[in-house]
């Protein structure tokens, strides 16, 4: 059967009478049909959260390779060694109320393409902890992206963040002390 | 409501275009859109993944048979339905003050701001217009018959 004479047949159908039994069952099947095609299609994104690779957030750590989510403990250990410079992509309000000690703020909200992210004086070998709030928000694996974008190699996403940094009573400040 | 043919055939062509283009563009890009269903912090992980990959069928499907005038009432329901979701979560989204993208159009989605309001706003009120209007003229004829 052409293309055409199942176009009109289906119009054909779809001119009878109003019923909402019938409108009922078209909607049920437009759900159907479209559950089938979008998980079948994606099944292999399915299998990849299923073994937890998008618990931080929907992006391939296969493609953004210098992305490593870090514990509270390691970014302690990296902020004593003094090994890593810490970024707090939150906005610039909430650092000023008080942020990591020595860390930098690059809001995110105000940086959202690689171009408007200057990094200059930072060397893309380095080690770069970024943090925001919480687990909740996704400012700093958005800004951890974008670094990886623009080359930097070695970029620690600290999910706990500011409010974990905070409970456990770590070094923090309110200046602008990450010089 | 509107009944003149010509506008309902440009009002079926507009929603039934953005929602096709829209749809692709997330079908082509299905994390993406997880990440922005997920920024709106009211789904979980796992129903923010399960909900960017059927929600763009949905839309391309609709789209297509808004655009072909084939189930026209269903496919405007369904539409229509998704949009008052769309509004009630931009809404949320402002008043809860969260600076995100909307995830309508893929990875060329914008703000959730009063635009976006707008724009859905508009569409809406195409989208249930080719309802009311198809809803009406078939009770016409049943009632003639």
């Amino acid at each position: 059967m052409s293309f055409q004479k199942v176009l009109l047949k289906l119009k054909r159908l779809s001119a009878g009478p109003f019923s909402v039994k019938k409108m009922m069952q078209r909607m049920a099947f437009i759900l159907l049909f479209s559950s089938i095609i979008g998980l079948g299609a994606n099944i292999s994104l399915i299998k990849k959260f299923f073994r937890g690779e998008y618990q931080y957030g929907f992006f391939s750590l296969e493609e953004y390779s210098s992305i490593v989510f870090i514990t509270l403990g390691e970014a302690e250990e990296l902020f004593a060694t003094g090994s890593a410079l810490f970024i707090d992509s939150r906005a610039a309000e909430d650092f000023k109320e008080g942020h990591i000690f020595g860390a930098k703020n690059i809001p995110f909200v105000e940086r959202k393409k690689k171009e408007e992210l200057n990094m200059d004086p930072y060397p893309p070998e380095g080690i770069y902890v970024v943090y925001c709030d919480a687990n909740e928000c996704q400012s700093s694996v958005e800004l951890a992206k974008l670094l990886h974008e623009k080359g930097f190699q070695d970029i620690r996403v600290f999910f706990g963040g500011w409010e974990e940094w905070v409970r456990e009573g770590l070094p923090v400040s309110k200046e602008d002390d990450w010089k | 409501m509107i009944g003149n043919k010509y506008i309902l055939l440009f009002f079926r062509l507009a929603v039934g275009g953005v929602f096709i283009w829209a749809g692709l563009l997330k079908i082509f890009d299905p994390l993406d859109f997880a990440q922005n269903i997920a920024n709106y912090r009211i789904f979980s992980q796992s129903v923010s993944l399960f909900l960017a990959l059927i929600i763009p069928w949905v839309e391309v499907i609709c789209g297509l048979l808004l655009v072909s005038g084939v189930f026209r009432e269903t496919a405007s329901f369904i539409l229509s339905a998704s949009l008052v979701v769309f509004l009630a979560l931009i809404i949320v989204t402002l008043i809860r003050g969260l600076d995100i993208e909307c995830g309508c159009f893929g990875s060329l989605s914008r703000r959730v701001d009063y635009k976006l309001l707008l724009t859905d706003a508009v569409l809406l009120f195409f989208s249930l217009n080719i309802f009311l209007s198809q809803y009406s003229a078939k009770r016409k004829k049943q009632s003639a018959a």
